[in-house]
């Protein structure tokens, strides 16, 4: 037995999402089986099948080192706050400006 | 199943039956009951998840094409709705039923389990597309979506039997040995089945598809490895089953079963 991930996409824009896995002797078996374990209830217009043994996957000791670069995440707040900083300032000093 | 009961409801009105297309539609749609009930039974004991997901799917799709039948014949009586299906479905005595054995047989052992679901779905397939221009609009208006249906099970039934008679040979032979008495039965055409035909209810004979199917369920066990003579030197007249009014010897624990519930309080709504 092989093991497959199934990836579904609804009709319409939404990308294909990881809908879960299953084992199959083959692809043909594994396409009839994803069928009616992840798809029955019309949960996705298209499907896709990936064997697991052909997944490319990081080594999760490669990601733990980006785990805490805060340097790194910007969401905008620091620039917002001395944004808010000026405009308070700005309303204090009576608005000649 | 909407989609199947959505055909039979296009009429609007009875459709008025004759006598020998009520015949024809109630052999398939005890068939598919009886059928779909047994496979039913393997809920949560099929081999692996994924194969008790998908056997049990198939059962569900069976038991949706039993209720679009049933209900062709009850609105052609005036008995619309829930309760027409449920009165043909479960509350007729033993011998008003119109079932093969093939389809009643219980088939208590995976590997039979199995042979019965090809043997029965590719007479299955055969079966919906002698109705595909039935004269019964009604029959012919829920063909299309079974035939979509069917086109998998039967899919199914062939990859599924591909890899066991490889890997178990022995024991599927053994199970269509056992099966062997009962495998043509589902070819006992419907009663009357002359009147039905020169009316068009379908427009092929049983006889007919029995040839095609034998060729097909040969040529399937030639394909996987297996003898073709294993499903020969049993013809229909000599089955157990005479005609389909005879009902199997299971056939009523296990009907006792399938109205246990419904009989505690028959006007329940579920």
């Amino acid at each position: 037995m092989r093991v497959y991930e199934v990836f579904l996409k609804r009709a319409g824009k939404e990308e294909f999402r990881h809908a879960g896995a299953l084992e199959a002797p083959d692809d043909q078996m594994a396409l009839t089986y994803a069928r009616e374990a992840y798809a029955r209830r019309s949960e996705g217009a298209q499907m896709w099948l990936v064997q697991r043994a052909n997944i490319v996957a990081a080594d999760p000791a490669d990601l733990a080192t980006n785990q805490t670069k805060s340097h790194r995440h910007n969401d905008g707040s620091v620039i917002a706050a001395r944004r808010k900083q000026k405009r308070a300032e700005a309303k204090a000093g009576g608005g000649n400006d | 199943m909407a989609e199947m009961t959505d055909g039979a409801a296009l009429s609007g009105k009875p459709a008025g039956l004759s006598p020998a297309a009520t015949e024809y539609i109630l052999a398939f749609a005890d068939d598919e009951h009886m059928v779909g009930a047994r496979h039913t039974t393997w809920i949560g004991l099929g081999p692996f998840l994924e194969e008790d997901l998908a056997f049990c799917s198939i059962a569900q799709d069976e038991l949706g094409h039993a209720i679009a039948l049933y209900t062709v014949v009850a609105e052609s009586e005036g008995a619309a709705g829930e309760a027409g299906v449920d009165q043909l479905a479960l509350l007729r005595a033993p011998d008003a039923y119109r079932s093969s054995w093939l389809a009643e047989w219980p088939c208590n052992d995976w590997a039979q389990a199995v042979v019965r679901h090809w043997l029965y779905d590719t007479a299955e397939a055969l079966r919906w597309d002698a109705v595909a221009a039935s004269t019964v609009p009604q029959l012919a208006a829920i063909v299309p979506g079974a035939q979509r249906e069917e086109q998998f099970h039967t899919r199914h039934a062939a990859q599924f039997m591909a890899q066991v008679c490889t890997t178990a040979a022995a024991q599927i032979g053994t199970a269509i040995q056992e099966l062997l008495p009962v495998a043509h039965t589902v070819w006992l055409p419907p009663v009357d089945e002359a009147a039905a035909l020169a009316e068009g209810v379908a427009t092929r004979s049983f006889a007919e598809m029995e040839q095609d199917w034998q060729a097909l369920v040969e040529a399937d066990l030639s394909k996987w490895g297996l003898p073709a003579a294993l499903l020969r030197g049993q013809s229909a007249s000599e089955q157990r089953q005479t005609d389909r009014t005879v009902r199997s010897p299971g056939f009523t624990p296990f009907h006792q079963d399938l109205v246990e519930v419904f009989s505690i309080d028959p006007a329940a709504v579920w």
